[in-house]
Order: C-alpha cells, then structure tokens, then sequence
C-alpha cells in the first residue's frame, strides 16, 4: 500500500491506474501525429494553392493585359494615324493651293497691279496679319515680286483662321524677301521698332523645297523669332520656268494636343518621318523623344534590327501588337502608316507599365494569402491550445474516473485479502459479505474462498481425526511390540545359575511388531529347549501368528516331544485354520544340559552357526524340511549334534544374510561369519552386537527393510560348572 | 524392484519376472496372479531374472501353487541359484514343480 494525497493506493489499482493513464497517453500520442500530419499536410496544400493561383492570376491577367492592349492600341494608333494624315494632309493640300496661287499670280504679273504690303504691325499682335521680313542688306522697296506675292495674303489669312493647326504661313521670295502671316508681329521687331532681318533663303524650308523641287517637309525646327518648335511644309513656286520663291507652312507641335494626352496612359505615342526620325512625341525626354532635324536619330539605325523593320513596316501598313526590346526594357508597340506624308504614328507601351495592375493584382492576392495564412495559423494555434487542454482535461479525469472505478473494483478484494489473512492466521472461517456481492468475478472468487475455507476446515478436522486414529494405532502396536517382546525372554543373563551355557538373544523388527521370534525355555532341569523362527510378512498379522506359532512350539516341547515331532504337531494345527496361508519358518533344538547332545529339527530356517572349540564360525548344512503352515502333510526330519564344552551355536533369521545395502547388494552369510570370527572367543552378547554393527555399517543410509533376530548359545558343559564351583 | 511379463494363452500361462520378489513387491504379483488365473491349468514362472525372494514371496508361491493344485499344474523353470538356495532352505523344493 502507498499513501498518495491522503489517498491509499493498492498495488492493483495502482497498475489499473497506470494501465488508463498508458492507453490514453498512447491515444493522444497516435491523435497528435495524426494532427501534426493533417496540419503539415494543410499548410502544404495551401502553400500551393496560393502558388497556383498566383501563377494562374499572373498568366490570366498577362494574357488579359496583353488583349486589352491589342485591341486598344492597335484601335487608337491606326485612329491617331488617320487623324494625324487628315492633319498634314490639309496642310500639304493649302501649301499645293498656296503654291498654285503663287504660280498663277506670278506667272501673270505683268497684268497685276502690285498689291499694299508692310513691314510688322505691333498693334496688329494676336490676329493673323501679313507682314513684309528681308534678308539682311535687301531693301524690301525695291523689291519686284512682293508686290505680286502680297495678293497672297488675303487667302493665307484666311487659311490661318480656318486651322488651328497652322501657326503661320509664307511665301519666300527669290529675291531675298518674304511675306508672312502670322499673329505675332511684336517679336519680329527688335527694342527699337525696326524689323529683325530674316535669312529667307537661308531657311530650311526654303532651301529643302529648291533642293526637292517639289513638296517638302522639314524635320522638327525652332521657329526663327519664337523659337517654338514647328515643323514646316514648303513647296517651290517656279513662274515660266523661273523659281520665284518658295510657300511654306509651319504647323505648330504643340498644338496637336492628342498626342500629348496619349502620354496619360503611360506609354509613348510618337510620329516618325521617312528618315526614320521621331517628329512629334507625346515622350518628352525618352527613347521616343523628338528632336530637332540637325540632331534627331534615325530610329532605324539605333542598332535595332527589329525596330528598323518595324518602323519601314509602319509606314506602310498598320502593325500587330509587338512586343520589341529596346535599351533593355520591353516595349509593346503598334504602328500605323500616315499615306499622305509616308510617315508612320507609333505607340509604345512599356512593358512594365502593363504588368502594374498585375503586380497589384498579385500583391492583393498575396496580402490576402499572408492574412488568410496568419489567420489560419492564429487559429490551428488557439485549436492546438484547445486540444493541450482537452488533452489535460482528459488525462487528469481518466485518471480520476481509473481511480474510482478501481476503487470500486480492488476494495472488496482488498478487505477479502484482509479477511483471508485473518482467517488464515487465526483459523477462522471465511465469511461471505454483501460487499462481495459484486455480480461479477469478485463474487465468485468470495463464494470460493468460502467453499475453500469450508472443505479446508473439514480437511484439517479430517486430517486431525486421522492423525490421532494413526496415533493411537501406532500407541497400540507400541504396546503390542512390547507385549511381544515382553513375551520373549529378554532379561539377561536368563539363568544366572546355570553355568553349564550361556545364551543371549535380540529381536529388531522392521516395522512396529515384526514375524521374527526366539525362544528358549527349560523343558527340565537337564533339557534346554531352544526355537529361532521367522513368520512370512510383517506387521500386526505377522505378529499375531507369531504369537500363535510360539504357544503351540512351546506347548509341544513341554509336553516332552522330540524336535521333528513338535514341528509336526505345529504345522498341523497351524494348517489347519490357516486363512490367509502365512507360514513360519523354525529351527528348534533340545539341548541335553548334562550331556552336552543337541537334537534339532529345521522346518525351512536358515543354516544355524556353530563353532566348535579351536574353530572358527561355520554353517551347519542341516536337513530341511518344508516351512510350518504351508502344507499339512509335511514331515520333518531331526538331527543331533553333539557339543563339547567352549561350542557356540549362532542361531538368525534371514534379517541378517539378507539385509541389502542401497545398491540392492545382499549382506550374505560369508559376510555373517566374518563378523562373527573377528572374534570368535567373545561372549554371545558380544558376538550379536558384532553381528549387528557389521550389518549397521554395511546398509548404511538404506531403510531395514526385516526383522533382525539373532541368538547365542554358549555351551560350557559340567566340567566348566565344576571347575567354577 | 519387480518387473513381471505375463503371457496368457487360454489355459496356459507364462509370467517372467525380474528383479527382487519382496515384502514391497509380492502384493503385485499377487493381484497379478489373481486376475490371470481364471481357467489357466497350465502356469508357468519364469524366474530367470530374479534376483531375490523373501518370505513374503514364497507366500504367494505357496498361495499360487496351493490355488492350481485344484486345477492343474505349476511349474518353475530356469531358478537362479540364489533363488533355489532359497527354496532348498525352506522346504521349498518339496511342494514346488521345480524344472
């Protein structure tokens, strides 16, 4: 027993405890693996969900991206590109119609009167006016065609109202003069009032359109007085076969404003002319920006093959969407070819810029995963915290509920193990109590010890009764071995007054009483009647018979009958009532005191020992006739032997030659007469106690198994008596 | 020690004994005698392999030999010598068919 908490724990209900407390921490072992397992397999799951879907959400949102600015782009640039054509296209038609006009006025001058012309009119500022600029050193006055050309400014101020495109119009003279319509006559004059000279002839335009004899575009320039960045369209006017100027219109960049809204959208929209240079472009100061003519790159040969294609293949057809690399970065672009002039307007759209909203998109996404996931993870962990507490929850009431259960369980055994050490150490009865009343093993483990109890009480009372009936048998057949023994002559020396012979006798029986019996008794004063005899069997039966064989034997010697006839008279009354066919073996002898003549007869006993005087121990070879009781018939033959004074005749049962050692080896009468010879002059009591200490220490451990019966006569004859006397 | 090998044959019967026929030992051959001789006229001891007889064995020889006197013959044969000292002491040899 083991004192917890107060609380006193059997060795039973401590195992049944541990056993629960086993199975449940087993249980919740094998559910926290699972679980780790689930939740690592969860995590993993959507881990790649969020892959999936961030790689689907990528791809879809490219894709879409990639159609929308398709469809858009493609859409707006060949709208711009048309828009775009109208645009220059109207220019190019009034510079044709201004060049028309010019040749006509010219080449009919002669009938002309010359028309008003002037110099810059300040006042004149903000509305389109004609006004006379010269090439340093040319005096304007003498000049022989502004007269003509001066017819022009009522149709180029009226084209310069009719479009916002146009930022000024002119007609450069051959001469070194030019008349120009504009609405901004003050930058033209310098702080003095005077007009700033003009190199019309040094123009680009002007010089462009005599070198290409025909219509001509100048690349992006600065305006000679603003300083504005425009692109001017000129056209020679040739008069009976005689250049006499050239017409030019600037067309203001800025003012056309599509393309600059363009660049809201976060890509680039640009107009590139047939050499290849970027003229007009929503990009102020990248790839695509534009530059004047003296410095503007010729796109194509920026050392990109793929945009040198693409650039000749605008300016013929509307591209796809393509999608170029540039200095690094990627580009889509579309581009739309503008007929009229054989330029083309290109949209840029870095790539960059599209995958923003994926980028977003994505970022979303992901911050909503990171949320979900954080979300997932506070909650796996309140739902592990859950089940650490349910688990402790559960082991602390299995626990409780294994305690009272086998509390309920080990009690009754606990006071039926109390009751059954009481019982055992006082004898007690085993009493059945309702608390044993459990219905199940408990109750017929109680009702067994019960029974038990009972049989052994009644055990122990039998066993008790037993003993003592064993006790008093064994009394009694101690008292029967002392009658018996009482009933031979035991008190040595038997005849302290005759001493003619001395005799000495013993009797050991195996068991309690034994068959074995000797006897020697006076028949007269002159007749020693000696009997050694040995009855089949042992015990209580043998003894009984032994007494009956003694009485008759005696009976018949002191009716004074020789040996022979004593033996037949005993055997006959022996068989005659003889039940159980138990025999006795006799050697009876008459010893003649006076004369020393031994006459004996042998009804199957064992060789008698004589010693002669001088002699040693020897075995008499007598005649045999059959054991008494055996057959009612039988006859008996008698011997004599005559003794000279110093014999000694040694008389046995088979006890003695056939006492057997451990090994089942005989004792033998070889080893009888050398017992008896190792001192053959020591007196019969002597001689039988050497006997039976050589027997002694030949069986050694093993059991007696017969009766040990020896006697000894020493004859001393009437010389002894006489001389003694 | 006693070891007995009977052989019954309708009237005829053999036991072969070996070892020591004693006080221990002569109640089973006893029993054994009394549960084979029923009708047997013929019974013959082997006694071949005994060692030793005590007089608790000559009893049943006696009983034995007494039981088939009223029916028949018995016979021992192959007597060691020992065994036949034995008999020769106790008168034995006069009522026992000894071969």
């Amino acid at each position: 027993m083991k004192k917890v908490l107060g609380i006193t724990f059997g060795r039973l209900q401590r195992r049944a405890v541990g056993l629960v407390l086993l199975v449940l921490v087993l249980t919740v072992a094998v559910f926290a693996v699972v679980s780790a397992y689930q939740s690592r397999m969860l995590v993993k799951i959507v881990g790649e969900t969020r892959d999936e879907q961030q790689s689907a959400i990528s791809q879809t949102s490219e894709a879409t991206m990639q159609q929308m600015l398709e469809a858009t782009l493609i859409r707006t640039t060949s709208l711009q590109a048309n828009v775009a054509d109208n645009d220059f296209a109207e220019v190019v038609n009034n510079v044709y119609m201004l060049q028309a006009m010019a040749q006509g006025l010219f080449e009919n001058r002669q009938g002309l009167l010359p028309e008003a012309f002037r110099l810059p009119d300040p006042s004149m500022e903000g509305t389109p006016s004609a006004m006379v600029l010269c090439e340093a050193g040319v005096d304007y006055t003498q000049s022989e065609y502004l007269g003509t050309a001066a017819h022009l400014s009522v149709p180029m101020i009226a084209m310069h109202r009719i479009s916002d495109k146009i930022d000024g119009l002119y007609i450069g003279l051959a001469d070194g003069t030019d008349l120009c319509v504009d609405e901004k006559p003050r930058i033209k004059l310098d702080g003095n009032g005077e007009p700033i000279p003009f190199p019309v002839r040094e123009r680009p335009w002007y010089k462009g359109a005599v070198e290409a004899g025909g219509l001509y575009f100048t690349g992006i320039m600065k305006d000679a007085f603003s300083g504005k960045l425009v692109v001017t369209c000129s056209a020679p006017v040739v008069a009976d076969g005689e250049l006499v100027g050239v017409v030019g219109i600037d067309i203001v960049l800025e003012s056309m404003a599509d393309f600059q809204s363009a660049a809201a959208n976060g890509g680039a929209v640009f107009i590139v002319n047939d050499k290849g240079q970027v003229i007009i472009s929503s990009d102020q100061t990248g790839l695509f920006a534009a530059a004047e003519a003296n410095v503007a790159r010729d796109l194509r040969k920026l050392g990109s093959e793929e945009l040198s294609q693409f650039v000749d293949r605008a300016r013929s057809e509307t591209t796809d969407l393509e999608l170029l690399t540039l200095d690094g970065r990627e580009y889509y672009m579309v581009g739309s070819p503008m007929p009229t002039v054989g330029w083309a307007v290109v949209s840029a759209v870095d790539k960059e810029l599209t995958q923003q909203p994926e980028r977003r998109l994505l970022g979303e996404y992901d911050k909503i995963n990171v949320d979900a996931s954080e979300q997932f993870r506070s909650g796996a962990a309140r739902v592990g915290t859950t089940i650490v507490l349910m688990f402790a929850a559960m082991l602390i009431l299995g626990a409780l509920a294994a305690l009272l259960a086998t509390r309920r369980m080990v009690r009754p055994i606990e006071e039926m193990t109390q009751n059954v050490i009481t019982c055992g150490q006082t004898g007690g009865l085993f009493q059945m109590k309702d608390s044993y009343r459990t219905n199940d093993e408990i109750e017929v483990l109680a009702e067994s010890f019960a029974d038990l109890s009972k049989k052994t009480k009644r055990y122990i009372e039998n066993i008790t009764e037993i003993t003592r009936e064993k006790e008093r048998v064994s009394t009694e057949l101690h008292m029967a071995n002392q009658i018996q023994s009482s009933m031979l002559p035991h008190i040595f020396p038997a005849y302290p007054d005759r001493h003619e012979f001395d005799i000495y006798a013993s009797m050991d029986p195996a068991k309690e009483v034994g068959g074995d019996f000797y006897d020697f008794f006076l028949i007269d004063d002159d007749h020693l009647c000696l009997v050694m005899a040995d009855v089949s069997g042992k015990g209580v039966p043998a003894a009984l018979f032994m007494m009956i064989s003694k009485t008759i034997l005696q009976s018949c010697a002191m009716l004074g009958r020789s040996p022979a006839e004593i033996l037949r008279k005993t055997n006959e009354a022996l068989c005659s009532n003889n039940q159980v066919e138990m025999f006795v073996t006799v050697w009876v002898g008459i010893l003649e005191i006076s004369t020393g003549k031994l006459t004996a007869a042998n009804a199957g006993h064992e060789y008698p020992v004589i010693k002669r005087p001088g002699g040693r121990f020897e075995l008499i070879k007598d005649r045999h006739g059959l054991v008494i009781g055996a057959m009612d018939s039988a006859n008996y033959k008698e011997y004599e032997l005559q003794l000279e004074p110093g014999t000694k005749l040694f008389l046995y049962t088979d006890g003695v030659p056939e006492a057997t050692d451990a090994s089942n080896a005989l004792f033998g009468t070889q080893r009888m007469l050398e017992a008896l010879n190792g001192a053959p002059d020591t007196a019969p009591e002597q001689l039988l106690k050497n006997v039976r200490k050589a027997v002694d220490s030949f069986v050694q451990e093993a059991e007696q198994f017969d009766d040990l019966t020896m006697m000894c006569l020493e004859y001393r004859g009437k010389d002894v008596q006489t001389n003694e006397n | 020690m006693l070891e007995i090998r009977k052989t019954v044959a309708k009237e005829t019967a053999v036991f072969a004994l070996e070892g020591r026929l004693d006080t221990v030992t002569a109640p089973a051959l006893e029993k054994a005698l009394a549960e084979s001789l029923d009708g047997v006229t013929d019974l013959t001891l082997d006694f071949e392999k005994l060692e030793y007889i005590s007089s608790a064995g000559l009893r049943v020889l006696l009983s034995a030999q007494k039981s088939m006197n009223k029916r028949g013959t018995m016979r021992l044969v192959r007597v060691g010598e020992t065994v036949m000292e034995i008999f020769d002491v106790t008168g034995f040899t006069d009522i026992l068919t000894i071969e």
